[in-house]
C-alpha cells in the first residue's frame, strides 16, 4: 500500500522524484542531451559500483578484474541482438544469467583463495577475456572485438534510444539492483558474507558454509555487471575492446572505495562522482580556460587528495570491527 | 636450434628487464603490503631524467644514467613520504588506490612535460659499441646491449641478495617484512626502512628504464604495460619474496617469447596472465613464496 | 498472520528503510553534481551567446596513447582555420575550431560526440581519428543530423549505413589490396613475403585484405605474426620471422611501433625489403628508426613532394613556420578536411543539413573537393575513392617511388 504521497514524504522519495524531473529541465538547456548522458553514464557505474561492492565491499575480496563480467554482459547482449536480432528484453536476462555463471566459474578456482592472491586471478581473468575478445574473430565476427549496430530496444514498438528514454531506462535498472542488493545486505545472506569479511575462519565456526556463501556473492556481482554491460551495449551501438580494458576494473574499485568501502550509500556516492568526474574536469577546465590535458593529472590529484584526507572513504563503513 | 636458442636470449634480456622492475614491486609489498602501481611510472621517470640530463644539462652519459637513477631513488622515497607514509594506519585499499593515484599524475606529467610521442633519443645516445651484435656460441646473435642489460641484470641481483641478507639495512628489511611491529619494538627506525626500500626498488627500476630506453623507446605510457608484467613475475615467483622476483622476472620473459614464437603472437601478452593465474591457483605462495594462502 | 502482513509489505518496508538514509544522500549529493552541471552549463550557454562565429568540432585523441596523432590532427586544422581567417573567413566570420579530446577511446568519443552534437551552435565535426572513436560517434552524429568527417579512420564499417559519416582518405581493404599489387607489378624480385601486424582493428584490416590480394597474386605468404600496441619489444616475433627469411616484409600498424620493428629487425640482423601502409607515414618514423628506415616503401593518400603539386609544398613550408616541424600525412588529412567543412558552408549555407547535402552531394570525380590531398569524392557509404601513392626512404628522407600505380 504505498501511495503517491507517502513515497514524496520520505527524502529518498523525493530525491528520485527530483531525478526523475531531470530529463525534463535539461530539454530546456542548451546541451541537455550531453547533461543527460553524463547522469546516465553516472548511473551505469553506480550499478557497476553496487555490484563490485557486493564481493569487495561485502565479503571483503579485493576484485581487480570486475571489468570482466561487464564485457560478457557486453558482448552477450550486442551479440545476441546484432547477429541473432534478439530483443533486448530477452538478451539482458541471458546475458546477466551468462554474467553469473562466468563469476560461479572464475569463482570455483578461488575460493580458497584470501587477500591480494584472489585480486590477482580476478585481474588475470579479465584480462585474458579482454585479450580474447580481441584476438577471436570467428566468435565476436570483427577484429578487435567490434560488434557494430546493436539495436535500440522497443518497447510497444517504439525504439528507445533517445537520451531521455536511456535515462529512465538505466535509472529504473539502478533502482531495482538498489533494491535488491539492499534487501541481500539486510537479510541473513548479507550479515553472513559480513562474518566471511571479518574473520573467514570465525565464520566458519560459526556454521556458515564459506564456499557456498561466497560463490552465491561471485554470481551476484557478476550478473550485477553483465546487466551493466548489456545496458551499455545498447546505449553505445558499435563497441570495441577498448572499453573493456584494466583501467575500467581500477576505476570502479576507486569509486567504493572512496565512497566508503563496505556500504551501498559509499558506492553510490563514490561512483556519482568519480562517474561524472571526467567530463565535470572536461567542462571546468575549458571553462577556467586550462589545458584539457591535464584533466588525468587533476583526476589522480583528486584520488591521492580524498585517500589523504579520507582515508575511510567519504563515508566510514558502518560495519568496521568493533 | 639456432632459433630456439635465439628465443631464450630474447627471453633472457626481456626477464632480465622484468626482473629489474619486479624487484621493486615485491620489495615495497613485502615491507607494507602495497601493490605499488606507481612503480612503472618510476621506472618511465628513470628514462626520462636520463635523457633530461642529456639532452638539458648537457651530462656525459655515465653521469646522465647515475644521476637518474638517484634521481629515482629520491623520487621514491618522497613518494613514500608524501603519499603512502600517512596512510601506515589507514585500510589497506586506502594506500591502493592512492598509488594508483600516483601513478596517473606522473604517466600525466610526463606526457605534459615531454610530449606523448615516443622518442628514440636514448637509444641515439647510446655509444656506437652497444648496439654492435656479437655471435654466442649455439649460433644465436645478440647485440652488446642486450648482453649488458642480462649481465647487469645478474650482477644487480647477486648484490641486492647481499645486501638483503649481510647488511645491517638488510637485516632490518627482512625484520620488517616479517613484523613492523615487533621491528619497530626491537628499536629498529621501520620508516627509515621502508624508505630504503623504495629507494632500493625505484633505483632498480630506474636501471630497467634506461636499459629499455636505450634498446626500445621512451614514452609517456611504457610504464604501464612493462609494469604490469613485471608485477605478473613478482607474483609468480611468490610476491614478497626478492629470489622469487627475480625467477618469477625470468620464467616469465622466457614464456613470453617462446609463447610468441611458437603458440600465438597475439596472446603474447595473456601467456603471462595465464601462467600467473596457473601459479596462483596450484601453488597459491608463487613459485618461492611461504607455503601459506593468506597475505591480506 | 504476522508472518503473512510482513510478506505482504516486504517491499513497503524496504523503501521505508532506505529512506532512513541509505540511498537518499546519495541522490542528494547526485543532485548537487546536477545543480554544479546546470550551473556550468547555463555559464557557458550565455558565453557561447556573445561570440559571432561559425563552430566546427575537431575530435580527435589530443592525450592517451594515441596523442602523438592527435597533435598532428590539431595543428593540421589550425593551420587551416588561420589561413581561412587571415583571407576574411567564412562569408565574413570568424571560423572557430572546437577542440574535443576523446583520448583515442570509445567510451570518451561517445561523450564527446555528445558534446559536440547536442551543442546546436556547432555545425560539423572532423573526427574522429582512430576507427573505434569514429564508430561510437557515428550514431549520435546521425540521430542528431551532423556531419562527422574522419581524417583518419580506415575501417571497412565506419560509414556504412549513416548518411552523415564521411571520411576523406581510403579503407583498409582497398590499402591492403594495392600494396600486394605494388608489390606484385613493381618489386619484381619479391617471392616471399612476411605479415606483421598490430593487433587492432586497422592492423588486422590491413592485413587481412594485403594477404588476401597477396596470395591472389602469386606471392607466398611465410609468417604471419601480430604485436600488440602497448609492446615495445619485437624481437620474439622478428626472429620466428627471420627463420623464415621472406624477402618482404610488410608492416600493418603504426609509425610509432614501426619505428622500433624496423631498427630492431636490422639489429636482429633481417635483411628483408619493408613496405608499410599510410599508418606508418610520419616524419616522426625516421626520427625512430634513424637509418634503419631507408629502403622502406609506403603507401599513402598523397606525398608533400610530388611534383606539379605546389599548394602542398606551400602548405609544408607554413606548417613549418607555424610550428616548427614537418606535417604528416593526418595534419594534411585534417587540413582538407577543415577545408571542405568550410567549402560546404560557404556554398550551401551554414546549417547541419547544408554541409551534409553538400558533401552527400560530391559523388563523382568532377564535382569533387580539390585539396593538397587530392580530389576527395565519395560512394554511397561516404566512402572515399582517392587514389594510393607510394613513397620511398631514401637516406634518411622520403622520396616519391620511381614508380607509382595510378590507375
Amino acid at each position: 500500500m504505498i501511495s503517491m504521497s507517502s513515497i514524496l514524504s520520505s527524502r529518498s522519495g523525493l530525491i528520485l522524484f527530483f531525478l526523475c524531473l531531470v530529463p525534463l529541465a535539461t530539454a530546456y538547456l542548451d546541451q541537455g542531451d550531453y547533461l543527460l548522458r553524463i547522469c546516465s553514464t553516472a548511473y551505469l557505474y553506480m550499478l557497476l559500483a553496487l555490484g563490485l561492492n557486493v564481493v569487495t565491499g561485502f565479503t571483503g575480496l579485493l576484485d581487480l578484474g570486475y571489468v570482466g563480467f561487464y564485457l560478457i554482459g557486453g558482448y552477450t547482449a550486442g551479440l545476441l541482438m546484432a547477429r541473432l536480432g534478439w530483443s533486448y528484453w530477452a538478451a539482458l536476462p541471458v546475458a546477466a544469467i551468462h554474467g553469473g555463471l562466468w563469476g560461479l566459474l572464475r569463482g570455483a578456482p578461488t575460493l580458497r583463495l584470501t587477500g591480494d592472491y584472489f585480486a590477482i586471478v580476478t585481474f588475470g581473468f579479465s584480462e585474458l577475456l579482454f585479450r580474447i575478445v580481441k584476438n577471436e574473430e570467428w566468435l565476436i565476427g570483427g577484429p578487435n572485438g567490434f560488434v557494430n549496430d546493436i539495436p535500440a530496444p522497443t518497447l510497444f514498438g517504439y525504439e528507445l534510444w533517445q537520451y531521455w528514454q536511456q535515462y529512465y531506462h538505466i535509472l529504473i535498472l539502478l533502482i531495482l539492483t538498489l533494491l535488491v542488493v539492499y534487501r541481500l545486505h539486510n537479510s541473513r545472506i548479507g550479515r553472513a558474507w559480513q562474518a566471511i569479511s571479518q574473520d573467514e575462519e570465525a565464520a566458519q565456526t560459526m556454521g556458515i558454509n564459506l564456499h557456498e556463501y561466497k560463490s552465491l556473492a561471485f554470481a551476484i556481482s557478476a550478473a550485477i555487471g553483465a546487466i551493466g554491460g548489456a545496458f551499455f551495449a545498447q546505449f553505445q551501438v558499435n563497441i570495441s575492446a577498448g572499453v573493456f580494458e584494466f583501467w575500467e576494473s581500477i576505476l570502479i574499485l576507486c569509486m567504493i572505495v572512496l565512497g566508503g568501502i563496505g556500504t551501498l550509500k559509499g558506492a553510490l556516492i563514490g561512483a556519482a562522482i568519480l562517474g561524472s568526474l571526467g567530463e565535470v574536469l572536461r567542462i571546468s577546465l575549458s571553462w577556467m580556460r586550462l589545458p584539457a590535458d591535464s584533466r588525468y593529472l587533476i583526476f589522480g590529484a583528486i584520488l591521492v587528495m580524498m585517500m589523504r584526507f579520507r582515508p575511510a572513504g567519504i563515508l566510514r563503513s558502518t560495519q568496521k570491527s568493533p | 636450434m639456432t632459433l630456439f636458442l635465439e628465443q631464450i636470449v630474447n627471453g633472457l634480456v626481456l626477464g632480465g628487464i622484468y626482473a629489474l622492475i619486479a624487484v621493486g614491486y615485491t620489495m615495497v609489498y613485502g615491507v607494507i603490503q602495497l601493490i605499488n602501481f606507481a612503480h612503472g611510472e618510476i621506472f618511465m621517470f628513470g628514462a626520462y631524467f636520463t635523457f633530461l640530463c642529456l639532452a638539458v644539462l648537457k651530462f656525459p652519459l655515465w653521469l646522465a644514467v647515475l644521476a637518474s637513477i638517484l634521481l629515482c631513488a629520491l623520487m621514491g622515497v618522497v613518494i613514500d613520504l608524501i603519499a603512502y607514509r600517512p596512510l601506515r594506519n589507514a585500510p589497506r585499499l586506502s594506500a591502493l588506490i592512492t598509488a594508483i593515484g600516483i601513478s596517473l599524475i606522473l604517466q600525466n606529467l610526463a606526457r605534459m612535460i615531454w610530449g606523448a610521442e615516443p622518442r628514440r633519443d636514448l637509444a641515439n645516445a647510446k655509444s656506437a659499441f652497444l648496439s654492435q651484435t656479437v655471435i654466442i656460441p649455439g649460433g644465436a646473435q645478440l647485440s652488446y646491449l642486450d648482453l649488458s642489460i642480462i649481465i647487469l641484470a645478474i650482477l644487480l641481483m647477486v648484490g641486492l641478495n647481499r645486501l638483503i641478507s649481510l647488511t645491517r639495512i638488510g637485516k632490518a628489511m627482512r625484520a620488517c617484512a616479517q613484523d613492523k611491529m615487533a621491528a619497530s619494538l626491537m628499536g629498529i627506525d621501520t620508516n627509515r626502512v621502508i624508505g630504503a626500500t623504495f629507494a632500493i626498488g625505484s633505483a632498480l627500476g630506474a636501471v630497467a628504464g634506461i636499459m629499455v630506453g636505450m634498446r626500445e623507446t621512451i614514452e609517456p605510457t611504457m610504464g604501464y604495460y612493462k609494469g604490469v608484467a613485471a608485477f605478473a613475475a613478482a607474483v609468480l615467483g611468490g610476491i614478497g619474496n626478492i629470489t622469487g622476483a627475480m625467477l618469477g622476472g625470468v620464467v616469465l620473459g622466457i614464456a613470453e617469447v617462446l609463447g610468441a614464437g611458437y603458440i600465438s603472437s597475439g596472446y603474447r601478452v595473456a601467456i603471462s596472465y595465464i601462467l600467473m593465474i596457473l601459479v596462483i591457483v596450484f601453488r597459491p605462495a608463487g613459485l618461492l613464496g611461504r607455503a601459506s594462502a593468506k597475505r591480506a | 498472520m504476522k508472518q503473512q502482513t510482513l510478506i505482504e509489505t516486504a517491499p513497503y518496508r524496504a523503501l521505508c528503510r532506505l529512506e532512513i538514509g541509505h540511498i537518499c544522500s546519495a541522490l542528494r549529493s547526485s543532485l548537487v553534481l546536477l545543480l554544479i552541471f546546470s550551473a556550468a552549463f547555463l555559464l557557458t550557454a550565455q558565453e557561447a551567446e556573445a561570440a559571432k562565429t561559425i563552430k566546427v568540432a575537431v575530435a580527435g585523441p589530443f592525450t592517451g596513447s594515441v596523442a602523438a596523432f592527435g597533435e598532428m590532427i590539431k595543428k593540421g586544422a589550425q593551420l587551416r582555420a588561420k589561413e581561412i581567417n587571415g583571407n576574411g573567413g567564412i562569408n565574413s566570420k570568424e571560423l572557430e575550431l572546437i577542440f574535443e579530446d576523446d583520448t583515442g577511446k570509445d567510451k570518451e568519443a561517445s561523450l564527446v560526440a555528445t558534446r559536440i552534437a547536442s551543442n546546436k551552435k556547432i555545425l560539423a565535426v572532423v573526427g574522429h581519428f582512430n576507427s573505434s572513436c569514429s564508430l561510437a560517434g557515428k550514431p549520435i552524429y546521425k540521430r542528431n543530423r551532423i556531419v562527422e568527417l574522419s581524417p583518419g579512420s580506415t575501417n571497412v564499417n565506419v560509414c556504412k549505413g549513416s548518411d552523415y559519416t564521411f571520411r576523406n582518405l581510403y579503407r583498409d581493404d582497398f590499402q591492403g589490396s594495392f600494396s600486394a599489387k605494388y608489390i606484385k607489378g613493381v618489386l619484381t624480385d619479391v617471392k616471399t613475403v612476411a605479415v606483421f601486424f598490430d593487433n587492432d582493428d586497422y592492423g588486422r584490416g590491413l592485413r587481412d585484405s594485403f594477404k588476401q590480394s597477396a596470395e591472389k597474386a602469386g606471392l607466398a605468404i611465410v609468417a604471419d605474426e601480430a604485436y600488440d600496441r602497448d609492446t615495445t619489444d619485437y624481437k620474439a616475433q622478428l626472429t620466428k620471422i627471420k627463420s623464415a627469411s621472406p624477402d618482404l616484409i610488410f608492416i600493418a600498424g603504426l609509425y610509432s611501433q614501426a619505428g622500433l620493428i624496423l631498427s630492431q629487425a636490422r639489429e636482429s640482423g633481417i635483411t628483408a625489403q619493408f613496405f608499410g601502409a599510410d599508418g606508418v607515414d610520419s616524419p616522426k618514423l625516421l626520427e625512430i628508426a634513424g637509418e634503419a628506415a631507408n629502403g622502406i616503401y609506403i603507401t599513402t593518400p598523397f606525398i608533400f613532394g610530388l611534383e606539379g603539386n605546389e599548394e602542398a609544398q606551400r602548405v609544408a613550408i607554413a606548417f613549418e613556420q607555424e610550428f616548427g616541424k614537418a606535417p604528416d600525412t593526418w595534419a594534411a588529412l585534417t587540413y582538407d578536411a577543415v577545408g571542405m567543412i568550410v567549402e560546404a558552408i560557404e556554398k550551401r549555407g551554414e546549417s547541419r543539413k547544408a554541409i551534409r547535402d553538400h558533401l552527400g552531394s560530391l559523388t563523382s570525380p568532377e564535382k569533387g573537393y580539390q585539396g593538397i590531398t587530392g580530389l576527395t569524392y565519395f560512394d554511397e557509404n561516404g566512402d572515399c575513392l582517392k587514389p594510393a601513392y607510394v613513397k620511398q626512404v631514401v637516406n634518411g628522407k622520403f622520396v616519391a617511388a620511381k614508380v607509382q600505380f595510378l590507375d
